[in-house]
């Protein structure tokens, strides 16, 4: 009997020791695939076996995952996760179960994804002469989402702003609404981003135009600091997009303003007549809101490292990438792909116009600033 | 004799020695659970030590500056001691008092509360008892969050948080609450207050229904008043239950996770368990310092407790026997007093499921025409045309749902047999060697798990989870779950032993009848009901629990209760109303079932 205990012991600790399972080198697999036409990657694809996984944080990747699978007949399973939940995941369970591609928003967090050997980059032929560098390199963006300033339109006290500096003001404390950033690391990414020395800039002119007085800036290292310090001040934080949209679209949310995703307003839960995006009034009237009207930032398209089914997961960001692959997302307002053949939906406005007035998320400086992050962390508490 | 003959003799003496406390079955099992429970919560609780001093990868090990792996007190110093921006008061100490307040103030009220009605339905001739004891349990069956969303759809006002609409209370009938009344301190403490006040009114009722009547008679006899009885006999007879009571809602509110998300960060009310969530992700390290932090907070608790009380025996156990206790007679305050809590637990049990019922038919919030209603949300499709709500069907037609579902139902089930199981086998061996080091030794092993807050038990596992390749999916929630509510198990389990004479074995052994014959045919049957509690407690529990689960599972769709929280999360009130009612009505319906089928009940089994 005793003998039995110790054997039970030793084979549950040698369980305990055992080392993760080796998994396929997929790289070799992956830099094949960049040449292959779409027949040749589902050739391979169909050969592979077991269940396609994929992590998504756009809702919409349901949709597009169920109409791949009934294009190819290959069972997926699509799981829609927060940001940060996949790259925690990505490194958690280290190729048990994992996904075979993920879609992921936040690019200081993917490059470093990129660094640890977790995803690998993958460029389907069909767009390789398509999209610029920077949409290739060094990640594929599949799309670009806004966040944008949308305000409630009814009452006397429409907080129709022409500069963002108003929301600064102390007859608009409570009265902005924007998502935690501790809980959206992109909502961080562009605060962070208001702090790098060339919006800092903008923001010091839009100061000038908005008081008529150059930026006071006391203690803070420059005006980006002093916005995002009182923005925050100011902010109420909303539990998600979609809530933010719905509440602010109430009658009763009269004189309140949102920074948030655009492609909320096509849910039927959200009585659009109550709210006006700030730059299509803008676009609309021949102002500009000084010195942005909120946020863009890229969702990327992944393969794991740890794929099982690699040229399955090749063979959906090729899909992806395609027009009917976008339609999920393109059949609405709010989600722009880098490919300039395609066209955004009626009454939205174009990427170029986007760029160019939204605060454009740079991996390269978000990467390090992790005092800023404090800073902000500092704000998001008071 | 030569040295080696007396070595040899020594040798056989031992052995025969060890044979025969082997041969007797409550060893064996003791010294299986000494293994199990060894493997099962030290070895976890060493991973969690060491993942506070080792760099992840990723944003941690590029804010440190140092390679992943290295090992290093970096989030120590992190955690405690950065000045810069208040770093440290934002992530630990604000969050860290926010928790000691909410805490505590959540666990007197659920001893207030809990008590009070314990006592009136044990020891006064309140009306409608029936009524108010199966309905008292219905806040300890819903997910806790459930009152947390209901507190905010009912109290919300333009006034407060978002300031966008009016909840039903500033809608209905033009009474608008202040901000500190529906968001922050005193809405979660209340909350978890009500919610974990099952725990008192079932331990401390427990306590009344058996204790001893004599020494009251006694009093009554010489002429004491009631409430110097109640004051000086009946108070103190129940501090044990009191006490257990406190240990327990206290270390749920540290680890409630939910609650505050709903009802703190509207108004950036912070603690310990969403700031470590929020850790998670990008500062595994410090994290993990938190998870321990709680523990070694669960760790205070039980010690201030058993000096209190002096023997943590005296926990939950009812001992001496029971004679006719005369009732208090409410007179004329009885129908008052009955109606109101009626009212209340009209109020806290029965009308949040129907505002979810109402919440999950609407399309546009606050809207509560019949033009503004629709089932598209239960038995819809192709809704992505018209929602940005991730799903294209109702959730009844919904294979993901049914699939979390069998999940859920399937984990609970697997935890509810495990750890009931379990606890009938330490119960059953830690009486039979009832003061041996052994026995004690696993006793408290078992207990552990207790005092570790669920999130931080789930935060364990993870990491534990990270260096074993096999644990992972179904094993580590099942495993981690089954460990969880061992406690309570193991706890039905010596009380259902206890009850038990010795001689009644003892009889069988005498005819050589087997053990496991013994077990199944007379010691099992006899105790049933205790033991069938000790089955259903992690059943339910398991059915509605989140913290747990939270950190572990493979993705948010696997199980309900994450499913629900994601929902939550994203805003699709709808769906998550819709879901959260499917929970509650199949916990209920299991509950309902078991109930009917074997006679064991909730009220009979938390913590004895």
């Amino acid at each position: 009997m005793k003998k039995t205990l110790l054997l039970a012991l030793i084979l549950t600790l040698g369980m305990l020791l055992c080392a993760v399972p080796a998994c396929a080198d997929i790289s070799a697999d992956v830099e094949a695939g960049q040449a292959m036409t779409r027949e040749e990657l589902a050739e391979k694809a169909m050969a592979e076996s077991g269940t396609f996984v994929v992590y998504g944080n756009t809702s919409r990747i349901a949709t597009a995952a169920e109409d791949f699978a009934a294009l190819y007949g290959i069972s997926v399973e699509s799981n829609n996760l927060k940001d940060q939940e996949i790259y925690t995941k990505l490194r958690s369970e280290n190729g048990r179960g994992a996904a075979d591609m993920v879609m992921i928003q936040d690019g200081a967090q993917l490059s470093d994804a990129i660094d640890e050997g977790l995803v690998l980059n993958f460029v389907p032929a069909s767009v390789k002469d398509v999209l610029e560098e920077s949409d290739r390199q060094p990640a594929l963006v599949h799309q670009y989402l806004n966040k944008l300033f949308i305000y409630n339109n009814q009452g006397d006290s429409v907080p129709a702003i022409r500069n963002v500096w108003e929301l600064t003001a102390p007859e608009m404390k409570g009265n902005v609404i924007f998502k935690n950033p501790e809980t959206e690391k992109v909502n961080m990414n562009f605060l962070i981003m208001c702090t790098e020395p060339a919006w800092a800039e903008k923001l010091a002119e839009a100061y000038r135009d908005w008081k008529g007085t150059d930026i006071d800036l006391g203690s803070f290292e420059n005006a980006g600091y002093k916005w995002v310090a009182e923005f925050l001040d100011n902010v109420t934080f909303g539990k998600s997009d979609t809530s933010i949209a719905e509440e602010l679209s109430q009658k009763t949310a009269a004189g309140k303003i949102g920074l948030f995703v655009l492609s909320k307003l096509r849910s039927s839960s959200v009585l659009t007549e109550n709210l006006t995006v700030a730059q299509y009034d803008a676009s609309a009237n021949g102002y500009a809101i000084e010195p942005f009207s909120g946020f863009m930032y890229p969702m990327y398209t992944m393969v794991n490292t740890k794929a099982t089914r690699p040229y399955t997961a090749m063979l959906f960001i090729e899909y992806l990438m395609s027009q009917e692959g976008f339609a999920p997302w393109g059949k609405s307002i709010g989600s722009y792909s880098p490919n300039p053949a395609f066209t955004v939906n009626e009454g939205d406005l174009s990427i170029d116009v986007w760029k160019a007035n939204l605060v454009m998320e740079d991996a390269n400086y978000i990467l390090d600033s992790f005092e800023v992050e404090d800073f902000i962390l500092q704000h998001c508490q008071k | 004799m030569d040295e080696a003959t007396v070595r040899g003799s020594a040798f056989v003496r031992l052995r025969g020695r060890a044979l025969a406390w082997l041969s007797k079955p409550a060893n064996l099992i003791l010294l299986f659970f000494l293994i199990a429970l060894v493997v099962l919560t030290l070895y976890p609780l060493y991973s969690l030590l060491m993942e506070t001093v080792t760099i992840h990868a990723g944003r941690e090990a590029r804010a440190a500056k140092e390679a992943a792996g290295t090992l290093s007190f970096y989030h120590f110093r992190r955690l405690f001691a950065t000045q810069e921006n208040e770093y440290s008061r934002i992530q630990f100490y604000a969050p860290f008092l926010n928790t000691l307040t909410v805490s505590l103030a959540a666990s007197l009220i659920a001893i207030a509360f809990g008590g009070a009605v314990a006592f009136m339905v044990t020891r006064t001739n309140l009306k409608y008892i029936k009524f108010i004891s199966a309905v008292f349990t219905f806040p300890y069956i819903m997910p806790s969050w459930t009152l947390a969303l209901f507190w905010e759809n009912f109290f919300k006002n333009v006034n407060i948080g978002l300031k966008t609409s009016n909840g039903i209370m500033a809608g209905l009938f033009g009474i608008y609450m202040p901000e500190w009344f529906v968001y922050g301190a005193f809405p979660i403490a209340l909350v978890l207050g009500l919610h974990y006040a099952p725990y008192a009114y079932i331990l401390i009722g427990a306590m009344l229904r058996n204790m001893d009547a004599n020494l009251e008679e006694a009093a009554t006899i010489l002429r004491t008043n009631r409430f110097r009885i109640v004051w000086c006999i009946t108070l103190p007879i129940v501090k044990p239950a009191m006490m257990s009571t406190f240990l327990l809602v206290f270390a749920s509110s540290m680890s409630a996770y939910s609650v505050p998300v709903f009802l703190g960060s509207p108004v950036r009310y912070y603690m310990l368990s969403t700031k470590m969530k929020a850790l998670m992700d990008s500062y595994p390290g410090q994290a993990y310092i938190i998870a321990a932090v709680m523990i070694l907070m669960g760790v205070i608790i039980l010690l201030l407790n058993q000096r209190v009380t002096n023997s943590r025996k005296h926990f939950t156990t009812v001992t001496g026997k029971s004679s006719r206790i005369s009732k208090i007679n409410l007179g004329k305050a009885n129908t008052p007093i009955a109606i109101a809590l009626v009212i209340v637990l009209l109020l806290v049990a029965v009308l949040p499921l129907l505002t979810f019922a109402l919440e999950s038919v609407i399309i546009k919030a606050g809207d509560y025409s019949p033009g503004n209603m629709t089932l598209d949300f239960w038995i819809g499709t192709d809704l992505t045309e018209r929602l940005d709500q991730g799903d294209s069907t109702g959730i009844l037609l919904n294979p993901k749902v049914w699939k979390a579902l069998g999940y859920s139902l399937s984990l609970s089930a697997t935890c509810a047999f495990a750890a009931g199981t379990c606890g009938i086998l330490t119960g059953y061996s830690v009486i039979k060697r009832r003061g041996s080091k052994l026995a004690n030794l696993v006793s408290s092993l078992a207990f552990f798990p207790y005092l570790m807050p669920s999130l931080a038990l789930g935060a364990i596992y993870l990491a534990m989870s990270a260096k074993i390749p096999w644990l992972r999916g179904f094993l580590l929630l099942a495993l981690a779950g089954s460990v969880k509510y061992l406690p309570f198990a193991s706890r039905s389990g010596v009380n259902a032993m206890l009850q038990l004479s010795n001689e009644i074995e003892e009889a069988a052994i005498i005819t050589g009848v087997p053990w496991w014959k013994r077990m199944l045919k007379i010691i099992i049957p006899i105790q049933k009901p205790g033991f069938l509690s000790g089955y259903l407690v992690p059943l339910v529990s398991c059915m509605r629990e989140l913290s747990l689960f939270v950190l572990l599972v493979p993705t948010s769709n696997t199980i309900l209760t994450t499913m629900l929280m994601q929902y939550s999360e994203k805003g699709w009130a709808q769906f998550g109303n819709a879901i959260n009612l499917l929970i509650i009505i199949v916990v209920l319906l299991v509950n309902f079932i078991v109930n009917k089928l074997t006679g064991a009940s909730i009220d009979k089994g938390v913590g004895g």
